[in-house]
């Protein structure tokens, strides 16, 4: 029974920690484009992207989910956009977490890189750096040595977070947990393994832990 | 170099623009929905061509895509997995018979209970085909199958009170878990029962189990499979019946695949294939006659 269970909960964990990675690959980039589009010179980009940001991060996840997922079928003539199946659930959750997670990213990308003072890019100028150099040379690194504490934070809110697409009927670590209190390969009216999902989290959020806490040490070099 | 950056800064906008262009349509989705279907309602009551309305029927929709998704739950004899991960249990193989008899292929999508009527609606299912109690709720939001099966609400208690809970007077004073929308629900407020809404049965269970709440009303299928011996809740046990009620299936509201249900049963029903079927997970009693 033990190893039925685990196994059940290693392929709820394999979708739990693809949808991590999947979040992570996507938002960390498209999180600067929205940092750049909140922080543009142009008002109506700046007002647009801030707007949009102020939808996704003042909404609930699950609502998003929700919306994703069940609203094109509804409105599309021909059925649903997304796959059959597994696939289409995981397909709508990656992109409602990339984008959800960008949202997050951006604004502490924007704390980032205003943190870095304004002398320090007046004196790349004055050392002839073009604004592009001074960019990648010299905000974009002092950023990404601020933010790592922040980010770590929502990291690992993320990792937990993707016990949402639940709702969905993503089959990740908890849900493949809780179905064995209904009936799940042959066991019915188990509750441990629901619990036990908790073990799995820790131990990923402290491994992760662990990496935050060597990255910031590497990047220890300046202050 | 300015211009290449100017380049990326509108591919962003245009990017949330797309984004919010989206989400505005699915708002404005929601108001435009219900003429759509009227308009398909139309074109259902001048019944008489079928090859000209086929786009708006439900039945033709599933032949053109050659599968018919099934949602379930994990709910053991109804929906569940044999050693081999197929979907087996009663409703598992009726469904797959009538998917036959449509000539499709049967695709079983575990989704959220909860969920079941916007997984309709938004057609990433065609049926819910679960042990589904026929409740007005139930036949509200859904196109139903006639009844197939018959089932009752029972009062789960844990087992040492057992003796002294066997109506729903002497039930009356406990504190109740019911699964959110449930036909147990229903009863618990036809009672008057003081209860809690949790979100589903099994939940409930764990509720009296750990002993937040003092009783539990559940489907006597589900109390059948889950309590006594084997099982976490072996200190459980479940008494009183409050009704007798009806399992039936859903569909889209208005779909045409009901019709073709309710005929699929009436056959099954006749040449046996139902009955069979039934006594294969020890249920045969519980048959509605078709």
């Amino acid at each position: 029974m033990f190893l039925t269970v685990i196994g059940a909960l290693n392929e709820g964990f394999v979708q739990t920690l693809k949808l991590f990675l999947i979040t992570l690959v996507g938002a960390i980039p498209l999180g600067l484009v929205v940092s750049f589009g909140s922080m543009s010179r142009f008002s109506l980009l700046r007002g647009v992207t801030r707007t949009f940001v102020w939808i996704i991060r003042g909404t609930p996840l699950l609502l998003q989910l929700y919306i994703v997922f069940y609203i094109p079928g509804m409105v599309m003539k021909g059925g649903s956009p997304w796959p059959g199946g597994e696939t289409g659930r995981f397909i709508a959750s990656a992109v409602t977490f990339v984008v959800n997670y960008s949202c997050y990213f951006s604004e502490i990308y924007r704390g980032g890189i205003q943190g870095v003072p304004v002398g320090q890019q007046e004196a790349g100028l004055v050392l002839g750096m073009t604004k592009r150099q001074v960019f990648f040379k010299i905000t974009l690194l002092q950023m990404v040595k601020r933010i790592v504490p922040p980010m770590s934070n929502e990291i690992i809110t993320l990792v937990k977070d993707t016990s949402i697409a639940r709702i969905i009927s993503l089959q990740e670590v908890i849900w493949a947990g809780a179905a064995f209190m209904k009936g799940s390969h042959g066991y019915s009216g188990l509750m441990w393994p629901l619990f036990f999902t908790g073990a799995y989290f820790l131990l990923f959020n402290g491994g992760l832990t662990l990496l935050f806490g060597w990255v910031e040490k590497k990047l220890d070099y300046f202050r | 170099m300015k211009k290449s950056k100017f380049l990326a800064l509108l591919l962003a906008l245009a990017m949330t623009f797309t984004l919010t262009a989206c989400g505005n349509k699915d708002s404005a989705g929601d108001t435009s929905a219900p003429p759509a279907e009227t308009s398909g309602d139309v074109t259902d009551s001048s019944d008489t061509g079928d090859g000209q309305q086929a786009e708006d029927s439900d039945l033709a929709y599933v032949k053109d895509k050659g599968t018919l998704i099934v949602g379930i739950t994990e709910f053991e004899p109804m929906d569940y997995q044999d050693a081999s991960g197929n979907w087996i249990g009663f409703d598992a193989d009726l469904a797959k018979a009538f998917a036959e008899s449509l000539g499709v292929n049967a695709e079983f999508q575990v989704i959220d209970w909860d969920s079941k009527v916007m997984e309709l609606n938004g057609k990433t299912i065609d049926v819910v085909w679960n042990g589904m109690t026929l409740t007005d709720e139930v036949k509200s939001s859904m196109e139903c199958s006639n009844p197939y099966f018959n089932n009752a609400q029972v009062i789960i208690v844990p087992a040492d009170k057992a003796a002294e809970i066997t109506d729903a007077e002497s039930a009356k004073d406990l504190a109740f878990a019911v699964e959110i929308g449930s036909a147990g629900k229903q009863q618990a407020d036809a009672n008057s029962f003081n209860y809690t809404e949790v979100a589903d049965q099994a939940t409930a269970l764990l509720e009296v189990s750990s002993g937040t709440a003092d009783a539990a009303i559940i489907d006597y299928l589900m109390a059948a499979a889950m309590t006594g011996e084997g099982t976490s809740y072996e200190n459980l046990t479940f008494t009183a019946s409050l009704n007798s009620e009806e399992y039936g299936v859903g569909f889209r509201k208005g779909s045409d695949l009901a019709t073709a249900l309710n005929e699929f049963f009436a056959s099954a029903y006749a040449d046996g294939t139902m009955q069979n079927i039934a006594d294969t997970y020890n249920i045969g009693d519980m048959l509605v006659k078709q």
